[in-house]
């Protein structure tokens, strides 16, 4: 089935006309670059006064304030806070394990909604925006400020059935490049241990990376009757859930939640729980987006 | 239809309702799903149990119970019984030395045999005549064996049991001359465990005894030869022939002087005795060994002797065993020879002792004396003997026999190979479920391509 542009925008219309008005701001000073919404580290010579300072050998003339020099008889360079852009890439994760549960594929299409609303919420924002589908065949958009950009990546989404195991420390890589925003939206099932060490390194280096972990309710809390479940990117791991492993189960996979909570936020890396069903992705973005309002949610 | 070992049938029966009984009860493992984070799971088994309303895999079930039915019912062994009959009668026929008359055996036998009748043919040892009885009611010849009537009804007994199925009555007829070397000790005995009375059907004339008849008894050795000394003790027990006792290996007796004694008296029976030489028939034993006893007819000897000749098996070969060792080795025997017999003994004669003197050697040499067995197997039996073989009261019923056992099935073979059809067929059917099974709770590995760069450790 052939998904169109009109398809896509028709089925994403509501989320972006709920997340029209928000801005994302950064979490801290960004580099210099081209004039944007956020916090440069740089001071340059904008229109928004901030302060004086005495003119310096090397200065840039231009910048003397005349009127003060003339009252003052001293040369004094008029200071300003630069506004610069911040590149944001979303990734998302398009494996096997997130078109869960097979019924309503809850997972893939929660973190499909929050991909785009990010987007939309970034281009808003005035950011440039880029998207990758990390699936059997990874899809990437770059970073880009125009409004067609949302609608690529709407195509690419409705397009993108999540199948296979692809590794998403690589796409990870790859888009960082190009960001200083990075965004990874996955259930963190599988090269999770690579990943937080990419995501790492790139937080070393100066760009903001948020995880956003994606979690079906069933997967908390798994139905009751015996079961033998099957992982569905590999085939070789059986286990039956009974009674008697249930409990286990479930102790298991709180552990890891925590320690994958706990390492994310120990890299600086933002970390965000999204459960299936107990948040709309509007709550869930506006959660993302709220100043200084991302950090390590305790999981459930 | 009838079923010889019935247990089986009952015991398979049991078998196949505890198998049907089993096929309600499922153990199967849950229902499969896919969850990702299966991995969290600790590895256990789940199998679950629980009764169902309807019993699973119907074709496995049925070619179970197919199975343990027809093993079964071929252990049950399944005969077809014929339709009942008032009478059937197991008919003997005494083909043995006694029996001389063949035209009278045969045109008796035909007489009392019917289809669906027992034919027993005896002689020393007796067999059942199962397959072409016509066949051997035309060939009936008497042989050159000692018949024995007890051998005979034992194996009666044993038709008896096979018959009791197809009629109410059993009836024996037993058609023989009634020789008395027939009968034995244990005849009586045996005769009795036939519950009625039987047919006897007597065939051939009845000899006379010549052990009435007063005999002479020769004995062609020397002056010191022991044996000389029992003669005279002997030669009053001996009856009806001539007998000459040969001891020495260049004296012979020859036909002038059997005859010429012998002529008036019977013919003259040469008993080959040697005092040193070998004895005919006999062979040098390979070492010489001493035995505490022989005996000959029901006369025995309790003495030391020191064999040096034995019979091998082929000198017995026509002939008969008239004394034997005590440890059962031939001490004597006698051979047919024209119409009369000669004897060869291997017993040797110690001049040292009483032992010639002694009352029980007497009577061992007097029976060693005897008339030939072509003359004594066509002596009759005592009437009152004969009268005890014939017993009194009503034919013997059905019911006084053992069901037979030993009986084939026909249909038994056939319903073994259904039966190991039907556990190979099981076989194929149960493979076959469980690779539908396996295929159906499997995950299809395609839809999920796996790089070697993402692997999920739990």
């Amino acid at each position: 089935m052939t998904v169109g542009p009109s398809d896509a925008q028709d089925e994403y219309a509501p989320l972006l006309d709920a997340v029209r008005g928000i801005r994302w701001p950064s979490r801290g000073v960004v580099r210099g670059g081209m004039p944007g919404a956020h916090t440069s580290r740089l001071r340059g010579i904008s229109a928004e006064f901030t302060e004086y300072r005495p003119y310096r050998q090397g200065d840039d003339l231009r910048r003397v304030d005349w009127k003060l020099f003339a009252r003052s008889d001293r040369a004094y360079i008029r200071l300003s806070n630069d506004r610069a852009i911040l590149p944001t890439m979303i990734v998302l994760d398009a494996s096997a394990s997130m078109a869960f549960p097979e019924a309503t594929k809850g997972k893939w299409k929660l973190a499909a909604q929050i991909g785009v609303a990010l987007a939309a919420v970034a281009r808003n924002s005035g950011d440039p925006v880029g998207f990758v589908v990390a699936g059997e065949e990874p899809l990437m958009i770059a970073p880009r400020m125009r409004l067609t950009v949302l609608h690529e990546i709407m195509r690419a989404v409705s397009v993108t059935r999540p199948n296979g195991g692809m590794a998403l420390a690589p796409s990870v890589s790859i888009a960082a490049q190009n960001a200083a925003r990075l965004v990874v939206i996955s259930d963190l099932l599988g090269d999770e241990e690579d990943l937080l060490s990419v995501a790492g390194r790139w937080v070393a280096a100066g760009h903001e990376v948020l995880a956003v972990h994606v979690i079906a309710r069933e997967e908390i809390d798994p139905p009751r009757e015996s079961v033998t479940v099957t992982d569905p990117e590999v085939a070789s791991i059986r286990r039956a859930l009974t009674s008697e492993t249930r409990a286990a189960y479930i102790e298991a996979f709180g552990s890891w939640r925590e320690r994958i909570a706990h390492d994310f936020s120990d890299a600086g890396v933002g970390y965000v729980t999204a459960v299936v069903g107990d948040e709309t992705a509007e709550h869930l973005v506006r959660r993302i987006t709220a100043p200084r309002g991302v950090g390590v949610a305790v999981p459930q | 239809m009838t079923f010889l070992a019935p247990w089986y049938l009952f015991a398979s029966l049991a078998v196949a309702a505890a198998i049907v009984a089993l096929h309600f009860i499922v153990v199967r493992q849950p229902r499969a799903g896919i969850l990702p984070t299966a991995r969290f799971i600790p590895e256990s088994q789940a199998k679950s149990v629980a009764a169902s309303s309807r019993p699973t895999d119907i074709a496995v079930l049925l070619l179970r119970v197919l199975t343990i039915l027809a093993a079964g019912a071929a252990l049950a062994k399944p005969v077809l019984t014929p339709p009942r009959r008032p009478t059937a009668r197991v008919v003997l026929a005494d083909v043995s030395r006694s029996a001389r008359d063949t035209a009278a055996l045969s045109d008796s036998v035909r007489a009392f045999y019917r289809d669906g009748d027992a034919l027993v043919v005896f002689d020393s040892a007796a067999r059942l005549v199962d397959a072409n009885p016509g066949d051997t009611l035309g060939a009936l010849r008497p042989t050159t064996r000692r018949g024995n009537l007890g051998a005979a009804l034992i194996v009666a007994l044993r038709a008896g049991s096979g018959l009791r199925d197809r009629a109410d009555s059993l009836e024996l007829v037993i058609v023989s001359p009634f020789a008395r070397e027939e009968l034995d000790a244990a005849t009586d005995s045996i005769r009795s465990l036939w519950p009625g009375r039987a047919r006897l059907v007597p065939i051939g004339t009845a000899t006379v005894d010549t052990g009435t008849m007063l005999g002479a008894l020769e004995i062609n050795a020397t002056a010191s030869d022991p044996l000389a000394v029992t003669m005279p003790m002997a030669r009053h027990a001996v009856r009806g022939n001539v007998i000459i006792l040969r001891r020495g290996t260049g004296a012979s007796v020859t036909s002038a002087s059997a005859g010429a004694n012998g002529s008036a008296r019977g013919a003259a029976i040469a008993v080959d005795w040697p005092a040193s030489a070998r004895p005919r028939f006999a062979v040098q034993r390979a070492r010489s060994d001493t035995v505490g006893g022989v005996m000959v007819a029901d006369r025995g000897v309790i003495a030391p002797f020191v064999r040096q000749w034995s019979y091998p098996p082929d000198s017995l070969r026509g002939g008969e065993v008239i004394g034997r060792w005590y440890d059962g080795e031939p001490a004597a025997i006698e051979k047919p020879e024209g119409s009369s017999c000669v004897r060869s003994v291997a017993i040797p004669v110690t001049p040292i002792g009483d032992l010639v003197v002694r009352s029980d050697w007497v009577r061992l040499v007097a029976e060693l004396a005897r008339p030939c067995a072509a003359v004594t197997s066509l002596v009759r039996a005592d009437p009152s003997d004969i009268a005890k073989l014939a017993g009194s009261g009503r034919l013997a019923s059905r019911d006084a026999f053992q069901p037979a056992t030993n009986t084939r099935s026909p249909l038994a073979p056939w319903l073994f190979a259904l039966a190991i059809a039907a556990a190979v067929a099981e076989l194929f059917v149960r493979r076959g479920g469980k690779a539908e099974r396996a295929e159906s709770e499997s995950i299809p590995a395609s839809p999920f391509p796996r790089p070697a760069s993402r692997v999920k450790t739990a």
